[in-house]
């Protein structure tokens, strides 16, 4: 079977690669048109534009090899990134220009800077580590990156006097490069896992459990009668609703909650299905759990797009106050990346079901996974304790102290601890291959519930971005 | 008796130096510090808002465990003092192996050494001293010192870089430890506190966060204070000017704003807030004659208390300044400080009438005699007091803080990105008893690019050495590297 398909490969593949090809041209054009009637060539939307059109040219042939296995896809894609990141680079460049201050301010600019970081980190994995194959993985999270830009209102805020401090940007810059890092070395780990011949349906069982994680932390916000809460946005002053000092105000969009509800049903079902497949020693049950992943995608995507809809610019009523409150995208930056992540993951576990035999063959070998997984850390951890130790000098010149046991400052510091404890067991211990590989993604986990988790899920203490 | 004294100081010395000791306090730490973000905190919450979160017995169980103040609790700050400990034992522990490493470079290798090294490789020769010089030749071109060794009847070569590199761990440890040092030198004699200043006032007593009060030996006077803002009301900007008087004099002035403080004798003054007392500075008033068609306007100013005279007859005081007004039960009162709902009462006497009469604006029924005053006032303009709220703090241990952070950078680029090579070349007779050059290296990091520059280093003596060798005899190099 797979030899017939094999026969079939080189006419698609040229077709695929012909085709993205002129559609990027065509598209290009027509934005050209546009953009010559109004005037201003070089201005941010339109590079975001151009950038859209690439890396959706190279998010394309990425999947397309995910689905077919051609091997040229690869080259292509990669030339796109290139065009993508020039593009990119100058969308970065104006922004900053037109605000003064490096793109790091609101969620419109994280995510510009984040889609950059993106298409920057995919070729040098491809130059450096001839890691070709990271972009299958990248760009279709730098499309939605981009395609997620268009609707969040992107002016320039200005910054209140806090915010007003080179060392503001010195420390988010520092924060950006350390978690780009951090990421990398999970996706790293990842690979390394797959190279050492990590059984698929553990993945699954991954997978699943960190989906099932997500929406249950989505419902934390599910009000009684089936409504979902999300903060209150205040459109005059581009800044979410307070009702006193920290404290945020919250509308409840109505069904909202009965939607994540039976999502979050599909998405235990693969766990529940993966758990029973061990129980009863079936093979038909984990066949079962991978179809069950498919549909649970399908179901994840209409939570995303019936969020979208209901929260891009919704008016809803409050449990807190009188009155209808309006919200917005960029009042939920939260739920919004969970979503997206939840059925990003799902996808790179179909990815590596349908197509793991191509995958282990154009990655590197395991032990040189974990070597590379090691530099990369050895990378993120001095980035990690110079943006403790910057974010703490400015905490000294703005308020007076550089520590307060801030749940933000404590958590970073658990963060640093979690990978000096990685590097002392590799060091020290001559800890490697798998056990190193989870003390790294364990190390991710870690970052991700220090960037997300404290403004999110903690106590409202000092909640601020 | 005496044995087992010494054998229990053994063994709590080795358990506390070892690396299973430290990873279990670390873990520790890291479990008790996220059960300080999770758990409702007493010096970031209301009162009020710790018991809607816990029922009460939940709550005397957090408070008497020190749950509820995590981080202040003796046991908490007894574990951070025991992970310092783990860290000097281990590293007392470590540091004598090291030192003789590090002391005592060991220039020459013996035949054991010789035989065990991974990296190493050999040339034949026909002559000591040319293949020396090769050697020393060839080092010189990778940028290293070599050095020449002398041996019972010959010479050998030796060259290292950045040996330093082999201590950088103990350099890490000890900036850790600086770290520490400071911050308990702050928590024992460091304060923080705030001051509220208006314009012209001067003080010397901070407020500390415990409540309790703190005494400058100088004095800070606020000469002036205020706010930009951006075009939709969204601060800009926050400045007061400060004056710090000590004994008679002016010592210093700065201009402060958010995120640059005064900083005067170790005290730091920061710009943490700004805002409007409720007290009115003055208020701008028209006034117009009632009843006559004349249309002559004064424009007066008036404080609280003040009066002014509007004519011959008539005087006008400004009796009281309500910033945020509520009626209730015929009395006006004030509802909070911030100027939400204003309410000015003017008293307006006449000396011809001897009538008073009460001006309230707005008017409020049943209150204000607004229809029997000769006057009618139109409110323009009111000032209210400005206050700027200051942080103050004393943080002497910050010193020490930020020199282990440097040291730390400094530890880190050592421990992650230079390395410590050393390379021997030895002239010696191999199996057959003919002449060879041994040569060996080692790196303590980043071994696969230290192999790469062995064997290039290898390569560029075989190139030198080739003329050198016998025709017709090939030149047996064999290389053994990891």
């Amino acid at each position: 079977m797979s030899r017939a398909r094999a026969e079939q490969q080189p006419a698609t593949g040229t077709t695929l690669i012909v085709l993205v090809g002129l559609s990027i041209a065509f598209l290009l054009f027509m934005a050209f048109l546009n953009v010559v009637k109004s005037g201003n060539i070089l201005n941010e939307a339109n590079l975001l534009y151009a950038a859209l059109i690439f890396y959706a040219g190279a998010g394309a042939l990425y999947l397309g090899f995910g689905v077919t296995g051609t091997d040229s896809y690869i080259r292509f894609a990669s030339l796109a990134t290139w065009a993508g990141l020039i593009a990119n680079s100058g969308a970065v460049a104006h922004r900053w220009y037109e605000a003064g201050h490096p793109p790091f301010a609101s969620l419109y600019e994280m995510l510009l800077s984040f889609v950059w970081t993106l298409a920057a980190l995919t070729l040098i994995a491809e130059k450096r580590y001839a890691v070709k194959v990271i972009g299958t993985v990248t760009m279709p999270v730098a499309i939605v990156g981009v395609v997620l830009m268009q609707l969040l209102r992107s002016e320039v805020r200005p910054l209140v006097p806090a915010l007003q401090s080179t060392w503001l940007h010195v420390h988010v810059t520092l924060a950006m490069l350390a978690y780009a890092a951090c990421a990398l070395s999970f996706a790293l780990a990842m690979m390394f896992l797959i190279q050492d011949r990590l059984k698929t349906e553990n993945f699954l069982a991954a997978t699943s459990i960190f989906t099932v994680g997500i929406y249950a932390a989505i419902l934390t916000r599910f009000e009684k009668w089936g409504g979902l809460s999300v903060v209150a946005w205040d459109a005059e002053n581009k800044t979410e609703v307070f009702i006193s000092r920290g404290v945020r105000l919250f509308v409840t969009i109505p069904d909202l909650g009965w939607m994540i509800l039976l999502v979050f049903a599909a998405v235990a079902a693969p766990l529940v299905l993966y758990m029973l497949a061990r129980v009863k020693n079936s093979e038909g049950f984990l066949s079962m759990a991978n179809r069950a992943v498919f549909i649970s995608i399908l179901l994840q995507t209409l939570a995303l797009v019936f969020f979208l809809l209901r929260a891009r610019d919704g008016v809803y009523p409050s449990l807190d106050a009188e009155g209808l409150y309006q919200t917005s995208l960029a009042a939920s930056p939260f739920i919004l990346s969970a979503l997206v992540a939840g059925i990003f993951a799902n996808l790179l576990y179909l990815l590596l079901l349908w197509r793991r035999k191509d995958l282990e063959r154009l990655l590197p070998d395991a032990e040189a996974l974990d070597r590379i997984t090691y530099k990369t850390i050895c990378i993120a951890f001095p980035l990690l304790t110079l943006m403790i130790a910057a974010g703490a000098y400015w905490a000294n010149r703005a308020w007076g102290s550089y520590w307060n046991w801030d749940p933000k400052e404590t958590w970073a510091a658990i963060t640093w601890l979690v990978y000096a404890g990685y590097l002392h067991m590799r060091i020290t211990r001559g800890w490697r291959g798998r056990r190193a590989a989870y003390f790294a993604i364990l190390g991710f986990a870690v970052v991700m519930f220090t960037f997300f988790g404290v403004t999110y899920l903690l106590p409202g203490l000092h909640a601020y971005a | 008796m005496a044995l087992s004294v010494r054998s229990a100081y053994r063994k709590t010395w080795q358990t506390l130096s070892s690396i299973k000791t430290g990873v279990i306090l670390i873990i520790l730490v890291v479990i008790f510090s996220a059960a300080g973000t999770v758990i409702l905190q007493r010096p970031m919450t209301d009162p009020d808002d710790m018991q809607r979160a816990y029922s009460p017995a939940m709550l005397r169980l957090l408070d008497t465990t020190g749950l509820t103040d995590v981080f202040h609790a003796h046991w908490f700050v007894a574990l951070l003092i025991l992970v310092s400990l783990s860290i000097i034992a281990a590293s007392v522990q470590r540091f004598p192996n090291s030192w003789r490493f590090f002391a005592r470079p060991y220039k020459s290798p013996d035949e054991k050494f010789r035989k065990a090294l991974p990296t190493q490789a050999q040339i034949a020769i026909t002559e000591e001293e040319h293949a020396l010089d090769a050697a020393e030749r060839a080092l010189h071109r990778l940028r290293f010192k070599s050095e020449r060794i002398v041996r019972t009847n010959s010479f050998s070569v030796f060259a290292e870089r950045n040996r330093i590199s082999e201590m950088a761990v103990y350099i890490v440890h000890a900036s850790l430890l600086l770290i520490f040092l400071g911050g308990i030198v702050d928590a024992l004699y460091g304060w923080r506190g705030s001051l509220t200043l208006t314009p012209g006032s001067a003080s010397n007593h901070v407020e500390l966060r415990n409540g309790a009060g703190q005494e400058l030996p100088f004095s800070i006077r606020c000469d002036g204070t205020g706010e930009e803002t951006y075009a939709d009301g969204t601060p800009k900007r926050w400045w007061s000017k400060l004056v710090v008087i000590d004994g008679l004099r002016e010592a210093a002035r700065k201009e402060i704003v958010v995120n640059d403080p005064l900083v005067y004798r170790g005290v730091r003054f920061y710009q943490a807030s700004y805002g409007r007392t409720g007290k009115l500075d003055h208020l701008l008033l028209d006034a117009r004659p009632s009843g006559s068609a004349s249309n002559a306007v004064q424009q007066i100013s008036l404080a609280v208390g003040q009066s002014v005279k509007l004519d011959a007859e008539t005087t006008v005081e400004l009796a009281e300044f309500i910033p945020d007004y509520v009626v209730q039960d015929g009395h006006v009162y004030a509802r909070s400080n911030d100027v939400e709902n204003p309410a000015v009462h003017l008293i307006v006497t006449s000396r011809k009438t001897n009538a008073v009469v009460n001006v309230w604006l707005p008017e409020i029924p049943g209150i204000a005699e607004n229809a029997s005053s000769p006057y009618i006032f139109e409110p323009k303009d009111l000032k209210t007091g400005l206050y700027t709220g200051l942080e103050v703090s004393h943080e002497p241990g910050q010193w020490a803080v930020w020199a282990g952070v440097v040291l730390m950078a400094i530890g880190l680029t050592f421990v992650f990105y230079i390395s410590h090579v050393r390379f021997w070349a030895v002239p010696v007779r191999d199996a057959q008893g003919r002449l060879a050059l041994w040569m060996g290296g080692t790196a303590n990091r980043n071994r696969e690019a230290f192999e790469l520059k062995f064997k290039e280093l290898v390569e560029q003596i075989e190139n030198e050495l080739k003329p050198a060798v016998v025709a017709g005899q090939a030149p047996a190099t064999s290389i053994a590297g990891r």
